[in-house]
């Protein structure tokens, strides 16, 4: 027995060496090897959701299923306020709206294929918008189905596809072009070799850790500069600086306010931060079956007592937008004109003594599942117990928050987010009907003019007596070295335009 | 001796069948499931319990446990709620990696402790007995994380002699990328290697003590022979355990190493798996998991048992005391 750990100790010292010199090739290699003959390859890092990533998109619950799914298949369009339509087309011509707001037009480009060579039809195109109810996809890809009427949609010819609307709505088009991606009809299931017609293509997918992309040379667009994107699945985001900055990623995405603070004084890296629309609305919800919330003045005061500024500076080092208490910043109908709310804690004070609540109790649950909401909540907590609310902080551990979706519905007051997404046809109705009448006026009447009024004045009336404190919208922030240029942000960064220089 | 071997082949079974109850029951408990966390915060009622139905949450638990337990025996550990990936593909693919990372840290685990060991122990109370002692203590008072982030900044970000994170290109194993291993191997070792010496070192320091040595010292035998020919094996016992122990822990336990270099082992999936409410991950990995710690604690047990002089068949005493 007693040579056994002589050896175990052998066995060790060769795999230590063999180590040593692995790492020497490996170096030596991987440096040079990504250069100039094989062509531009983008290694970029997402955090990825283990082994659970899928190339089903619609039932994949991490960013880093989207951003593949919109490399490999070709979006309709992304939404894009500098457009006159509100949106830049992908795939599509054209979205025309019949004038009573009841049919959609959709139109394909011309001479589109996937890479099984067949053409992109209307059909194709008439499955795809299906797809999310028939595979049964996470409910944020079924936006589409909600609103419109797909069981009667009708193939007016071989790329054109009329689409009924289940109510009247304008603002179909963000709907259509938010995350709607085009795959081949028939199509059930996905693995690398299912028939694409984005951008890249599928070489290599290991869910949790690598999915290799391979150019599409058959690609319709003409801005694609890279052939061959690195997708890297790195669960921490300590794990994801550490690999931008010892050179295994030229990308990253999901930076922490912190590290963002310090990559950015970084020389040879660049931080940057989405920009709205694409920021996600951080929301403090009172509920309303909670006593003292039903009272308006309570409402007021607990918005009057956050002091956001102080947040937007030490939550997020200045990477965020200031909330107004109305979600949607950036999106064409967000009420710019509506008042700043200010921080005023002396009346905030006053308004609680008014309605009777002065030193009430009250509790804030919160947990890690956006950047900074944790610390925004410990910092509202604060806020509050200057106005004299005895406010306390129950932070739950990471993904505990909406796991029991009834009793997160009960809590009296609860942190939330939403990503981004327009005001009109993400808004729930139930909570005050007078917003719910207006906001169905702002997606169906005829005339532009009449719809947006209805829409700013919902917002009036959220931002006068809402129940939600939309303290900051947050961006996503994504680090990459210099020599990274042409990361879009929508959504979820796309890498499609990227180029890299060479040294 | 084969008698033995059966007892505790019997109780690791049923233990293995407690568990297996154990970790289901307490999996249902939680409050919430993966239809709250799946359906995302923008979800309708209706959607919320059309996934409730798919993932079969509407059954009664003990049906489903019994349902479980039977495919689990075939090989079957069902589907995964997040993405709806089989549990045991998963499996196969994580838990070849966690064996490799495991298993080159208890083999450095192991060689290290025992030197450190016997250096201590048989100099008991002595100088380089103090500093062992102190390194010791030392490493064991670190936690994880700052040994890790340590072999970070030193290894990889000053010294750029190793890769931060591990990146295996697709269909690799992590047996082709040694450089890759290096970090969190060490990380592993370190974060070991304070208990295990301690270990080590009381077990020599009381077979030092012992009428044999004595017996052996007297004859004259010293230094490295003495350690390796008398002191090692009559110590080697509660040694093996006591490493057997610590391979158990580390399978499923060495998440914080995974995390942090991001290797692809059975710890990081766990946890993931935990924070979304993945029951049928949850389950099928803390299966797997469980099945082999009872495995390794089992086997550390028996050659435990064969090393120990006292349990030794009388067959085999009466053969020793033969020998000259």
């Amino acid at each position: 027995m007693s040579n056994l750990p002589r050896r175990a100790f052998l066995g060790f010292g060769a795999l230590t060496a063999a180590g040593v010199s692995g790492l020497l090739t490996a170096c030596s290699s991987s440096s040079d090897g990504g250069g100039d003959d094989a062509g531009a390859t983008l290694r970029a890092a997402f955090a990825g959701g283990g082994s659970s990533e899928t190339l089903n998109y619609f039932v994949g619950p991490t960013a880093l299923d989207f951003v593949r799914a919109r490399l490999v298949h070709a979006p309709l369009g992304a939404i894009d306020a500098g457009q006159p339509d509100g949106v830049s087309y992908g795939i599509l011509e054209s979205i025309e709206i019949s004038d009573d707001l009841t049919s959609y037009i959709l139109r394909l480009r011309d001479s589109v294929t996937f890479t099984d060579g067949s053409p992109v039809t209307a059909s194709d195109l008439l499955h795809s918008l299906r797809a999310p109810d028939e595979l049964e996809g996470l409910p944020f890809t079924r936006l589409v189905g909600r609103s419109f009427d797909l069981a009667s949609a009708r193939k007016l010819d071989r790329r054109t596809l009329r689409l009924p609307t289940a109510q009247p709505i304008a603002d179909g088009r963000l709907l259509l072009c938010q995350s709607m991606l085009v795959i081949k009809d028939g199509t059930t299931e996905f693995t690398p070799k299912t028939p694409s017609c984005g951008p890249f293509v599928i070489e290599a997918f290991e869910p949790g850790q690598q999915t290799v992309l391979r150019r599409n040379p058959d690609y319709f667009g003409d801005d694609v500069n890279l052939d061959e994107i690195h997708l890297l699945s790195i669960g921490d985001a300590e794990a994801r600086v550490n690999a931008l900055r010892e050179g295994q990623a030229d990308f990253v995405s999901g930076v922490s306010p912190f590290n963002a603070r310090d990559l950015a004084k970084t020389r040879g890296l660049t931080v940057r931060a989405g920009e709205p629309p694409y920021v996600s609305n951080l929301r403090f919800e009172m509920n309303l079956s909670h006593a003292p919330f039903k009272d308006e003045r309570v409402r007021r005061a607990f918005r009057l007592a956050v002091d956001r500024q102080a947040i937007v500076d030490t939550v997020y080092f200045g990477r965020a937008e200031i909330g107004n208490d109305v979600p949607a910043l950036g999106f064409p109908s967000y009420d710019t004109g509506l008042e700043q709310r200010s921080y005023d804690p002396d009346e905030a004070k006053a308004l609680l003594r008014e309605a009777g609540h002065e030193g009430m109790s009250i509790e804030l649950t919160a947990g890690p599942e956006l950047t900074g909401m944790v610390e925004t909540a410990t910092l509202i907590v604060e806020n509050l117990r200057a106005i004299g609310v005895k406010a306390s902080l129950n932070e739950l551990p990471a993904g505990q928050l909406f796991a029991d979706y009834e009793a997160y519905q009960r809590l009296p007051f609860a942190a939330g987010y939403n990503p981004s997404a327009p005001f009109e046809a993400n808004h729930t109705p139930g909570t005050f009907p007078d917003v719910d009448k207006l906001v169905a006026t702002a997606r169906s009447a005829p005339a532009e003019s009449d719809r947006e009024a209805a829409s700013h004045k919902a917002q009036g009336l959220l931002w006068e007596k809402g129940n939600e404190i939309i303290p900051v919208f947050v961006p996503t922030v994504d680090a990459h070295t210099d020599k990274v240029s042409g990361v879009r942000s929508l959504q979820f960064p796309d890498l499609s335009a990227v180029e890299l220089a060479s040294a | 001796m084969i008698r033995f071997g059966l007892t505790r082949g019997v109780t690791a079974a049923a233990m293995m069948l407690l568990l297996s109850a154990v970790l289901f029951f307490s999996t249902e408990a939680l409050p919430g499931d993966a239809a709250g966390v799946v359906a995302g915060a923008d979800a309708t009622e209706s959607e919320r319990a059309e996934i409730r139905k798919r993932l079969g949450l509407d059954e009664p638990a003990v049906a489903r446990y019994v349902t479980w337990l039977g495919d689990a025996l075939t090989g079957d550990l069902g589907r995964s709620s997040a993405a709806g990936r089989p549990v045991a593909e998963v499996l196969a693919s994580r838990f070849g990696n966690s064996v490799v990372l495991v298993g080159l840290a208890v083999a450095g685990i192991a060689v290290l402790a025992t030197t450190f060991g016997l250096v201590a122990g048989l100099r008991a109370g002595r100088l380089g007995d103090r500093l062992l002692s102190s390194m010791t203590v030392t490493l064991i008072a670190l936690p994880e994380f700052l040994l890790a982030t340590g072999l970070v900044v030193a290894l990889a970000h000053q010294g750029g002699m190793f890769p931060a994170v591990s990146i295996f290109p697709p269909g690799d194993s992590p047996w082709q990328h040694p450089d890759m291993l290096v970090l969190p191997v060490t990380g592993l070792v370190l974060g070991g290697l304070g208990v295990a010496t301690r270990l080590v070192r009381a077990a020599v320091v009381s077979v030092a003590e012992s009428p044999a040595i004595e017996q052996a010292r007297l004859d004259g035998e010293s230094g490295v022979r003495l350690a390796w020919s008398y002191v090692l094996p009559a110590a080697a016992a509660p040694g093996i355990q006591g490493l057997a122990v610590m391979a158990a822990g580390l399978l499923g336990g060495s998440l914080v190493v995974e995390t942090l270099f991001n290797y692809p082992g059975v710890g990081s999936e766990l946890a993931r798996a935990v924070t979304y409410r993945d029951a049928a991950m949850v389950q099928g990995l803390g299966l797997a998991l469980a099945g082999s710690a009872l495995l390794i604690l089992f086997v550390g047990d028996l050659l435990a048992g064969l090393l120990n002089v006292r349990s030794r068949p009388a067959s085999w005493r009466r053969a020793e005391r033969g020998a000259p």
